[in-house]
């Protein structure tokens, strides 16, 4: 009997505390004396209002069967018991309080009665002996006392409910321990397990403070808390906490924390006051009630089974390494796991590595490579290390190498097990030796399961779309709002709970999605990055139909998550989708999918692979601008639509020409994304981009530039383009058609085609057509061509201006010297010169005067500007941070004994050795030989032999009119540090001379010197040039070159690169 | 008794051991010398190596100093009312022999993991 009233509570009520209620004598004074049908008295003393009478009234008050009431307590119960059953659900659920007070007897009664009654209920009603509704209309007249009697159980039980918890899981102890005892159970026996809840705090229990830590401090903390309380017991100053506790650890959120449990914060102040790494100072929290057994969760590690896989945290060696576990121990803390060692057999044992004190050392540098144990490269230095146990079985250094594999045991303290997420890369080796044999084989399951201990937290992000599955709360839906490990808070959006917030373990929980959503898989699967769309549903598990590969994907909902963002995009390091690679210098691919850590490619051979980022040996960049020609010969491109002649007759765009492959992309889709690859002879192009005609077979002939070219000059040779001045301008011409044919007139202006003459008839200026012009000698009225005549030539011209204004005898003009001439000439070599002046001399040829302007007569007083006699250098033309010259690292404008042409550098500016080229030295006699082409004369005559006292101290290039123009002050212009030219003549206008000159190559050029690096040594030499390249060809500057630009004195400062030799 | 028995300084406690059974720490040789202080009389860990590896474990994490076991709420939760004072820990790794259960529950004792297996059963 007993056991069947159990068994009826235990559906009802929670089973221990009613069991202990009923079995022992309650020490709870808010037991009432309804447990014992003997102790009805009690029961009544504590009623207030109630009387023997009362309680029959009751009785039968309640007692809505038809029954006959024997004035039985027993009977009453069970009337009672048959009323609720009879009026329904709502009212069975008060059952439960009331049953609390009913004495084991009448219960058993009840059960076993109540069938009875059923059954003769059911009877009855056959019989038609009473109205089944009968009871119902009975109700009202004991609801009254019925209802008296239920506020009295009321109240009591919220009496009961009102005391604190304490005493109640005192009460609660005391029956526990008495069993337990009973037993006889050792020290601390008292292992008769009370429901967690029921032991939950209440304000009674000390409360908790959370304490700052050190990080990574807590436990070395709560051992000196542990050594503070014990040294202190006993004394005054013992410590008032109970307990305090840490929950650090590297991956823990509690780290930095320790908590200590005690009455009164000013407890917690004193036992922390002064310890090493726990501040008690800084903020301390004070842990809500609700949240202490918070504080306290365990969750049970990853349980590690065979073929998991885990990550190596020791040796520094094999740090990270992924192992994989072969066997786990009966306590489960030493797992045996195989790995990839890395080992160099000795390769790169030091030779001196003898003192067994220098092993210690932790190795630096690079581990050797992950690769399988090779017993022959074991032996090659190590063979005294290695044992042979057969069967691919060695003994190396001390560790059991298996197939190739290391194995050993290991701590599991020492292994990561937690978010292992190997690599695919990772896991192939693990694989790969067992292919040969065949019984091995990529256990997908653990490695599946690697995977989803990693990502099974991440896996649900707020906005979620989640539904409840399990547990109570079994079918509600609704948007996830926040994750905190593994409580999930979600909103409500349907069911009877809509609108509420409510938190859910997230083990009951899945993800919702629709068919048709977008999804992309998120969680820990092969499948991992893909994007597709829902197509079917069945519980948690989801297909969908992916974006790039077309194919049917099914996953568990937890893995999956909405996706915003489309597929078909991806990368892998630097490998887009779409992308040419390089396979091998002779094949080459296309990257036609991205997974999460290998390619699938299709090569030019139409071959598709899987290929690592590892295994590519270089993106190919696109190349826009290749062409190709189809099988029509028409020239197809980058984006150009071709279709397949035979075979499939796929059509698509070309994404890549290489060599004679195109790549092509369908837009209809299809294999491989879509991509095919085809040969350019099998293909014909279908439209162009950009509208280009691509059937069209260019025009070949039109775009070949030599039959152009014989087209249009009729087999002559063009006139050589002229650059610059037209030629034309200021000719005397002769018209010779049109209008004003015969007429006489200058050109002064022109077109391209037009020319505007001034005519000499009539004041007027008319338009005529170029080729209507007859160039006529101004002198000689010869007719000439404009374009061939020497003294029309660019060099020619230029003659004119620097001489302008000069009448020395060497002032030809042009049109006196034989055609060709270049501007040059000089009647004596001794006169007016132009820079290049001479007898066809180059400006560095000198017969003694023919210099160039940097010449000077004298012998040692000749230089060209970057030229001194005490090692005044040049700069280094290959060194573009010196300065060009002087002794004292001088610009080349400026320098005492070095002189620059325009520069007359005060005292010493008449050092023989310092002379500019267009400067007269102290050999005054010649001094007219030496002018530059700015030189004039009268004031050479002035300053003949006195050019030192003349010139200011400082360069005033302009008011020496001499110096102006010289042609090493053009030298001067372009500081070789700015230029990072050569010597400054460098840029110096090529002369004329060049050519008519070879000398400047053959004479013992500055340069020569200025590698060597004795400037001053190499001075004798007469007139080196100007700009002492080392080609020559620069070597004499136009005279009338730009005017120059005084450097700055602070050259001075900046030049100073150069170093004395 | 020593002043602070239970203290173990920071070299020592890479030897620290918890009771799997009712999640004490201590260092090894304390185990060795004086065995568990609660399990004792069905654990018989006292110089016992064997017993020792096998009923603790080197991992656990969460130590719990306890001051004073009847008072606190922590020991009540953790279930530790009524052991000695010292360190505790809040999770122990591994999983007792199943003989070793047996033995507790012949000695009237009920095994409670201490790994965290237990947290759903209540």
């Amino acid at each position: 009997m007993s056991s069947s009233t159990a068994a009826l509570l235990d559906t009802q009520f929670d089973n221990s505390e009613e069991e202990e209620d009923f079995k022992l004598q309650p020490v709870d004074t808010s037991d009432d004396g309804a447990s014992d049908n003997e102790t009805a008295p009690p029961v009544k003393s504590k009623r207030s209002e109630p009387n023997d009478e009362d309680e029959d009234d009751e009785g039968e008050g309640e007692d809505t069967a038809p029954k006959a009431n024997d004035d039985d307590d027993e009977e009453d119960e069970e009337d009672d018991e048959e009323e609720e059953e009879d009026i329904g659900r709502s009212r069975k659920r008060r059952r439960g309080p009331r049953n609390m007070f009913v004495e084991d007897e009448a219960e058993v009664d009840e059960d076993e009665e109540d069938n009875e009654d059923d059954e003769d209920e059911h009877e009855l009603i056959k019989d038609g002996f009473i109205d089944p509704e009968d009871n119902h209309d009975d109700l009202p007249v004991g609801g009254e006392t019925d209802d008296r009697r239920h506020r009295e159980l009321d109240r009591r039980r919220e009496l009961e409910a009102s005391m604190d918890a304490e005493k109640q899981a005192e009460i609660l102890r005391q029956r526990y321990s008495k069993p337990a005892k009973g037993r006889g159970l050792g020290p601390g026996g008292n292992f008769t397990i009370v429901p967690k809840r029921l032991l939950l705090p209440s304000v009674e229990d000390p409360s908790i403070w959370a304490v700052r830590c050190k990080e990574g401090k807590e436990r070395e903390a709560i051992f000196s808390i542990m050594k503070r309380i014990e040294e202190r017991k006993g004394t005054k100053q013992e410590l008032a906490i109970t307990c305090a506790f840490e929950r650090g650890g590297t991956h823990s959120t509690m780290k930095g924390y320790i908590y200590v449990e005690a009455h009164r914060q000013a407890d917690v102040m004193t036992a922390m006051d002064g310890l090493v790494n726990v501040y008690p100072r800084t903020k301390m929290i004070l842990v809500e009630i609700k949240e202490m057994p918070d504080l306290l969760r365990v969750t049970k590690s990853v349980q590690l089974d065979p073929g998991a896989y885990v990550r190596l945290r020791r040796p520094p060696k094999y740090a990270n390494d992924l192992a994989q576990v072969i066997d786990v121990t009966d306590t489960g803390l030493e797992v045996r796991v195989r790995y990839v060692p890395r080992l160099d057999y000795g390769m790169n044992e030091e030779m001196n590595a003898t003192d067994p004190g220098k092993r210690k050392r932790p190795v630096a540098g690079p581990r050797p490579p992950q690769r399988l144990f090779s017993e022959v490269e074991a032996k090659k230095r190590h063979g005294r290390f290695l044992q042979n146990r057969g069967d691919k079985t060695f003994v190396y250094q001390g560790e059991d190498y298996v197939n190739g594999y290391c194995e050993k045991e290991v701590k599991i303290q020492l292994l990561i097990t937690k978010d292992v997420n190997p690599k695919l890369e990772e896991v192939t080796r693990f694989i790969s030796s067992g292919a040969e044999d065949g019984t091995e084989n990529l256990d997908l399951n653990a490695l599946a399961a690697s995977l989803k201990h990693g990502t099974i937290n991440a896996s649900y992000l707020p906005g979620d779309v989640i539904e409840v599955y399990e547990g109570e709360q079994k079918g509600i839906r609704g948007k996830a709002i926040s994750i905190q490990g593994d409580i999930v808070t979600m909103h409500v959006e349907a069911g009877p709970l809509k609108g509420q917030t409510i938190e859910v373990p997230v083990k009951g929980l899945r993800k919702r999605f629709r068919e048709g959503d977008h999804v992309k898989v998120i969680g820990g699967s092969r499948f991992r990055d893909e994007v597709g769309m829902v197509v079917k549903i069945v519980e948690d598990r989801v297909t969908f139909l992916s974006d790039q590969g077309h194919n049917e994907i099914t996953v568990f909902s937890k893995d999956l998550r909405e996706a915003s963002d489309s597929g078909g995009g991806g990368s892998l390091g630097q490998f887009d989708l779409w992308d040419l690679i390089q396979l091998d210098p002779s094949t080459v691919a296309c990257i036609t999918k991205v997974e999460r850590e290998s390619l699938i490619v299709l090569d030019q051979n139409a071959q598709v692979r899987t290929v690592l980022p590892s295994q590519i040996t270089n993106k190919i960049d696109q190349r826009r601008n290749a062409v190709a020609t189809d099988r029509d010969g028409a020239e197809v491109r980058t984006d150009d639509v071709v279709k397949e002649v035979g075979g499939e007759g796929k059509s698509g765009g070309i994404m890549h020409i290489h060599r004679a492959y195109l790549f092509c992309r369908s837009s209809e889709g299809g294999k491989n994304g879509g991509v095919f690859v085809a040969r350019t002879t099998n293909v014909k192009s279908v439209s162009a981009k950009g509208g280009r005609i691509a059937n069209q077979t260019p025009d070949l002939t039109s775009m070949n530039p030599a039959t152009k070219r014989n087209a249009n000059a009729g087999g002559d040779m063009p006139p050589p383009k002229s650059f610059g001045r037209d030629k034309a301008i200021g000719q005397t011409v002769t018209i010779k058609r049109g209008p004003h044919k015969g007429l006489l007139g200058i050109v002064k202006e022109t077109t391209d085609t037009h020319a505007r003459v001034e005519l000499h008839t009539k004041s007027k200026v008319v338009n005529v057509l170029k080729e209507y012009l007859g160039f006529k000698d101004k002198v000689s009225g010869q007719s000439i061509d404009p374009n061939q005549r020497g003294g029309y030539s660019g060099g020619g011209r230029g003659g004119f201006t620097p001489r302008g204004g000069r009448d020395g005898p060497g002032g030809a003009t042009p049109g006196n010297w034989a055609g060709g001439r270049t501007p040059m000439p000089a009647a004596s070599h001794d006169n007016g010169r132009t820079p290049a002046w001479g007898s066809s001399r180059t400006p560095a040829v000198a017969d003694n005067g023919g210099r160039t302007p940097a010449w000077k007569s004298g012998g040692d007083g000749g230089r060209t500007p970057g030229w001194a006699q005490d090692g005044s250098r040049t700069a280094n033309p290959y060194d573009g941070n010196r300065t060009s010259y002087g002794a004292g690292n001088r610009t080349p404008a400026w320098a005492a004994t070095a002189k620059t042409p325009a520069y007359s550098g005060g005292s010493d500016a008449f050092n023989p050795g310092s002379k500019t080229p267009g400067y007269a030295g102290n050999s005054g006699s010649d001094s007219w030989g030496s002018k530059t082409p700015a030189y004039q004369p009268q004031q050479q005559a002035d300053n003949n032999g006195s050019w030192g006292q003349q010139a200011p101290p400082v360069s005033n290039w302009n008011s020496n009119a001499y110096d102006a123009p010289t042609p090493g002050a053009a030298m001067s212009a372009p500081t070789p540090a700015a230029m990072n030219a050569p010597t400054p003549s460098a840029y110096s206008a090529p002369t004329p001379a060049p050519y008519s000159a070879p000398t400047p190559a053959a004479a013992p050029i500055p340069a020569a010197h200025n590698w060597s690096g004795n400037w001053g040594a190499a001075q004798p030499m007469d007139a080196p040039t100007p700009g002492g390249g080392q080609q020559g060809y620069y070597g004499a500057p136009t005279p009338g070159y730009g005017a120059p630009e005084t450097p700055a004195p602070g050259w001075q400062d900046d030049g100073p690169r150069y170093t004395d030799s | 008794m020593s002043t602070s028995e239970n203290f173990v300084p920071t070299g020592q406690q890479r030897h620290l051991r918890a009771c799997m059974v009712c999640s004490i720490v201590m260092v090894q040789n304390r185990f060795i010398r004086d065995g568990c202080p609660n399990c004792e009389p069905f654990l018989n860990l006292q110089s016992n190596m064997d017993a020792i590896i096998e009923c603790t474990s080197q991992v656990f994490e969460g130590l719990i100093t306890l001051s004073d076991p009847s008072r606190s709420w922590v020991a009540k939760w953790q279930r530790l009312d009524g052991y000695v004072k010292g360190v505790y820990a809040t999770k122990v790794s591994g999983t007792l022999p199943d003989d070793v259960i047996g033995a507790m529950e012949e000695a009237g004792m009920r095994y409670i993991p201490r790994d965290g297996s237990s947290t759903d059963d209540d």
